[in-house]
């Protein structure tokens, strides 16, 4: 179980990392919300699960009540996060940048 | 009359600074407050209103006109957004947009041209964009969940961080990520100008409501003991009711003041074209 827990935790604390190198070094606008979307959101779910799990570790009603709960944070974080990404892509492309292309400076 | 302002401003600064070198030092021990104020909270609210979290307890009992007139602000400020960004009435502009809700073709019509009375029109905006389909289903599927945190952030207030205050701002805010999603017209059929302008000081006079039922029962104003006789309950849960009852009115108010200032702000007052 532990070790389960370890795994969740830092595989999630690796794509958290990943996602903020990736929106660091990443060209433009459009690339960067590419990890910020899709990187913290599976980040967070993971060490989220890793957590919902580690409280289940003395069983009992309210261990299990926590976790349900952290499991209900898992669901809206992963509705909510999505969509807002896509609607911050959804501004840029209605306020008119381009996209970058290879060849071009970064932005 | 600008210098005359920035003068006054100075003044008063000077005078708060100059006052403000009177208080007790940050966090001083022996400081007034520190030395029979805090450990009387500490030690006897739960005694006093039987309510847990003594922050609620100091905030809407002890400590209750501040919070009263604190709701009052609130009112003030949106009914300040109100006056001053309101344009209300104003000339229809001389062509109008429908959007045939079924088939999605828009109508564009001049001045005094009428379309067929039926529910497939909706009014559009010059500027109107189709909402888009993932934003507007995600925010479908939150809004619910958002508002439902929000009673409980309302009704747990007296047992975990949260009330009357932070409840409302969830709850406006859920309107709100309605209004941006969507646009501003849909949440305006949700919660009309009406109902927003009438609630907000509905949520005031349940605060102040409450407070002089206490004066009418013989006590003091805000002394929520005296409802007793009326919630048939000893005086010490007839506090923490009283305690309830006013963070439900703060949580109105509070509501319906971010709606007001949202509206009003987005669409420089005209209603018509918000975000």
């Amino acid at each position: 179980m532990d070790i389960l827990v370890c795994i969740l935790l830092f595989s999630g604390l690796f794509f958290l990392t990943a996602g903020s190198i990736g929106i660091l070094r990443f060209p433009d606008f459009y690339s960067r919300l590419h990890p910020a979307g899709k990187l913290d959101t599976l980040g967070t779910l993971l060490a989220l699960m890793g957590l919902a799990l580690f409280s289940l570790h003395h069983f009992s009603l309210g261990a299990l009540l926590t976790s349900l709960k952290i499991m209900l944070i898992i669901i809206f974080v992963f509705v909510a996060s999505p969509t807002a990404t896509h609607a911050i892509v959804d501004a840029g492309v209605r306020a008119g940048l381009a996209p970058w292309t290879k060849g071009e400076k970064r932005r | 009359m600008k210098i005359i302002g920035l003068i006054i401003t100075i003044i008063t600064g000077a005078f708060l600074v100059y006052a403000a070198v009177d208080f007790p030092a940050w966090a001083d021990p022996n400081s007034p407050a520190s030395t029979y104020l805090s450990p009387y909270f500490i030690e006897n609210s739960m005694k006093d209103t039987s309510v847990p979290n003594f922050v609620t307890s100091l905030l809407a009992d002890y400590r209750g006109f501040d919070t009263m007139f604190e709701t009052t602000v609130i009112f003030t400020a949106g009914l300040v957004c109100f006056i001053l960004l309101r344009i209300s009435g104003g000339k229809e502009p001389e062509t109008r947009h429908y959007r045939h809700v079924l088939t999605g073709v828009t109508v564009t019509l001049k001045e005094g041209r009428k379309i067929p009375a039926s529910e497939d029109f909706e009014r559009i905006d010059d500027l109107w964009t189709p909402p888009d389909l993932i934003i507007k289903t995600g925010c479908r599927l939150m809004i619910p969940f958002i508002q439902l945190f929000a009673l409980y952030v309302i009704a747990h207030g007296h047992s975990s961080p949260g009330g009357g205050f932070q409840g409302g701002v969830i709850l406006g805010a859920s309107i709100i990520l309605l209004a941006i999603s969507h646009d501003l017209r849909t949440a305006l059929e949700r919660m009309r100008e009406k109902v927003v302008a009438i609630l907000c000081p509905v949520g005031v006079a349940i605060y102040a409501g409450t407070g002089t039922l206490c004066l009418l029962l013989g006590l003091n104003f805000l002394d929520y003991s005296a409802l007793a006789s009326v919630l048939h309950v000893d005086p010490i849960s007839a506090r923490s009711h009283g305690i309830l009852m006013v963070e439900i009115g703060v949580g109105i108010a509070v509501m319906t003041t971010m709606i007001w200032i949202y509206n009003n702000i987005s669409s420089a007052g005209k209603y018509n074209q918000g975000l």
